[in-house]
């Protein structure tokens, strides 16, 4: 903990004030869903890290990808994604956005999340415990100290591929690009 | 009149679960919502047709993430009856009590929801503590907190460890203790019946119409219960009362919940006492062999929500040819609660939708 | 009562068998066109709640069944128990039934799932529109030859991992 060390927050207080109140986007992406309530109430109470729900995503810096993702939740996810401002985490909880976990041969669900946006952390586990969330969220820490939670930074570099990968599934997008497609986003 | 089209959900703090309602609006009045599931969508019948009869199990659970004891419960019924599997006395027994606890949890969740909609946040904090007592009993019990699969064919995966039965009763009394200042803050608390009476109102007739299971058609006076028009499990043994209340309202469907609740706990007492000893396990063949004999069945069982059907055919081989589940919350969630939005306020949507106890993932499957 | 109701069956209607299992259980098969004039009937009879409409995918006979749960709102304990189940078997080349939504309202979303997983077209329903689908499949994802390794190989692990290099 560097709350004490008022040097290293005076070095870049913004980082700090990111990393210490995560604010999670409330959307209910899956069944992991289920663990979040005990999290946040009395009995295990993120806010002790800081963590609290937020109402909109446009005022949330972390995304919570709760459980499996269907082809139809998925579109919602990356429409929130892009309205969160920057610096934004994404952290997927549970084993389905890694790999598909129980569902990997089913039609509607998405096997691997990081083809289509880029995720910070991953929690593996079916369910994984609310004390999972907090380690997570301890990591979570250590990769922005470390300015390795760069996942905002990929998405804007390589919008274009994933841009692409949403493409090859959804066919034409119904949206307009969010970075500018074919110019260096850099 | 002007009307203005609005999207309410996935993405909504208001909206409970992975779904969307279209709303047609004029001013605050909702003039037609048409709900649009489709966000949690796996496939499951797909899925375990591709799979053996054991695979199963730990797939069926994920259907219903509030509640899945009730799913493992109504599969391993189905398997029973297709393949003649006996179930011993005792196992049955702990069944009972396993559901009814699974029960107890599912509507404090569900008083969760709803108190932390309406703004009750104290009884909200006390509603997941009180859960979570119950889930500690589950993780005592089966390892895990959440998905348990406990509930084989052929009985319960183990019997109650040592001195469990003890620590049921200390939880319940726990929680029995505290129905008191759950009435005080928040049962009979004034602005709960503000918000909650008159709100969401079914008629007797339209529910008849309606094919309305579980709290709904409770709400209006009709004391249907799977448990007790189609026995199960030890439902037959113990004596126990079907709460209803003619309001037909947001406020009888809740109430309902919380008489429900004290019910179960008063079950669970009951059945504790009567247990008898013997085996838990009538285990399976080598489930790498196990085929089911044709044919096919269809088997319903009570679960928090209402009626929980699941049909079942099977071609005599090591996978299950066809299921199909019939979740309370698909006739509710869609088809009852688009007529009963008609008409109401944009801030009761949320409301309305969490009376009438609707689980997305149970829509979708 | 259950014998009387069984042989009231077979007279009225043409061409149906009945099976009672258990007491509890009424299966009832019977030709597509009949399925309207017998749902009527039973409703009269006290079936009045539609649990399920079902459907199977036969694809050695090459036929769909289609299957219609229906139960009771009594309260005793020996009619409740009955649940009717009333099976039809259609063509699978050009899947087409009438919908039952005249009857029983609450058949809407029922049909609309069997629409959208199996490709089964009900004449009559008011919105035959996909309702949990969200992109177009070649096949209904339910049906028999719809294979599951295969759709997966060929969408999802097509999509090339993001990398930081290029």
């Amino acid at each position: 903990m560097d709350r004490n060390n008022i040097k290293h927050w005076l070095k870049n207080p913004a980082k700090m004030a990111h990393k210490y109140s995560l604010t999670v986007t409330y959307f209910c992406t899956g069944c992991g869903i289920i663990e979040i309530p005990p999290t946040i109430t009395a009995r295990w109470d993120a806010e002790r890290f800081g963590v609290t729900p937020g109402a909109s995503p446009r005022h949330a810096n972390l995304f919570l990808i709760t459980g499996y993702v269907s082809l139809k939740t998925l579109k919602a996810i990356i429409r929130s994604y892009e309205q969160m401002p920057d610096p934004k985490f994404v952290v997927a909880f549970g084993s389905c956005p890694i790999n598909g976990g129980m569902y990997w041969d089913s039609y509607n669900t998405i096997k691997s999340l990081d083809k289509y946006i880029p995720v910070d952390g991953w929690i593996a586990g079916c369910m994984p415990r609310p004390e999972t969330i907090f380690i997570g969220v301890t990591h979570l820490w250590t990769l922005i100290d470390k300015e390795m939670a760069d996942g905002y930074k990929k998405y804007k570099k390589n919008y274009k591929f994933y841009r692409k990968n949403q493409e090859m599934l959804y066919g034409k997008l119904d949206w307009e690009p969010f970075y500018p497609i074919g110019g260096d986003n850099e | 009149m002007r009307e203005t089209i609005l999207n309410f959900g996935p993405q909504h703090l208001g909206m409970v679960g992975n779904f969307s309602i279209t709303l047609s609006v004029d001013g605050d009045k909702v003039i037609k919502a048409i709900a649009s599931p489709g966000y949690l969508h796996r496939g499951f019948e797909k899925l375990m047709e591709n799979r053996t009869w054991a695979q199963n199990f730990p797939l069926v659970c994920r259907i219903n993430v509030i509640e899945p004891d009730s799913m493992e419960m109504v599969y391993a019924m189905g398997v029973e009856k297709l393949g003649k599997i006996e179930v011993p006395e005792r196992a049955q027994f702990i069944r009972s009590i396993y559901l009814e606890l699974a029960r107890v949890a599912s509507h404090l969740f569900g008083a969760w929801a709803y108190a932390n909609m309406l703004g009750f946040d104290t009884v909200a904090q006390w509603a997941m503590y009180h859960r979570d007592l119950i889930l500690d009993l589950f993780e005592e019990l089966t390892g895990a907190r959440v998905y348990h699969i406990y509930i084989n064919p052929g009985g319960v995966r183990r019997d109650f460890p040592k001195g469990f039965k003890e620590k049921i009763i200390k939880t319940l009394h726990t929680i029995g203790g505290c129905i008191p200042d759950y009435n005080d803050t928040f049962f009979d608390n004034r602005i709960f019946y503000k918000r909650a009476q008159n709100v969401g109102k079914l008629s007797r007739e339209s529910a008849l119409l309606y094919g309305a299971v579980g709290q709904v058609i409770r709400a209006v006076g009709i004391p249907y219960d799977i448990r007790k028009v189609e026995p199960y499990a030890a439902y037959d043994k113990v004596d126990f009362g079907i709460p209803v209340r003619d309001g037909g309202d947001a406020l009888s469907r809740i109430l309902i919940v919380r008489d429900e609740m004290i019910e179960s706990v008063h079950m669970i007492f009951k059945l504790l006492d009567m247990m008898p000893e013997g085996e838990v396990w009538n285990r399976p063949p080598n489930p790498f062999k196990w085929n089911i004999p044709q044919g096919e069945a269809y088997v319903r069982v009570e679960s928090a929500r209402g009626e929980l059907g699941l049909y079942m055919v099977s071609n005599g081989t090591d996978k299950p040819y066809r299921v199909h589940f019939r979740t309370p919350s698909f006739n509710h969630g869609l088809y009852i609660l688009e007529k009963v939005l008609e008409g109401e306020n944009i801030a009761d949507v949320g409301n309305i939708m969490m009376s009438l106890y609707v689980v997305a993932p149970e829509i979708d499957r | 009562m259950n014998k009387k109701l069984i042989d009231e069956i077979i007279t009225t209607f043409k061409n149906t068998k009945c099976q009672m299992i258990e007491n509890k259980r009424l299966i009832i098969n019977t030709k597509k066109d009949i399925i309207h004039p017998l749902l009527k009937y039973l409703k009269d009879k006290e079936f009045t709640r539609l649990a399920l409409i079902s459907c199977v995918d036969w694809i050695n006979d090459n036929e769909f069944e289609i299957i219609y749960i229906l139960t009771s709102y009594l309260l005793e304990h020996e009619k409740s128990e009955i649940n009717v189940i009333v099976k039809t078997r259609i063509a699978r080349d050009k899947p087409q039934i009438k919908s039952i939504i005249p009857i029983f309202e609450n058949a809407e979303f029922y049909e609309r799932e069997i629409c959208e997983m199996f490709g089964v077209h009900f004449e009559g329903h008011p919105r035959l529109i996909s309702l949990f689908l969200e992109i177009k499949y070649d096949i209904p994802p339910f049906r028999k030859d719809f294979i599951l390794r295969e759709f997966c190989e060929n969408t999802f692990d097509k999509i090339p991992p993001v990398g930081d290099e290029k």
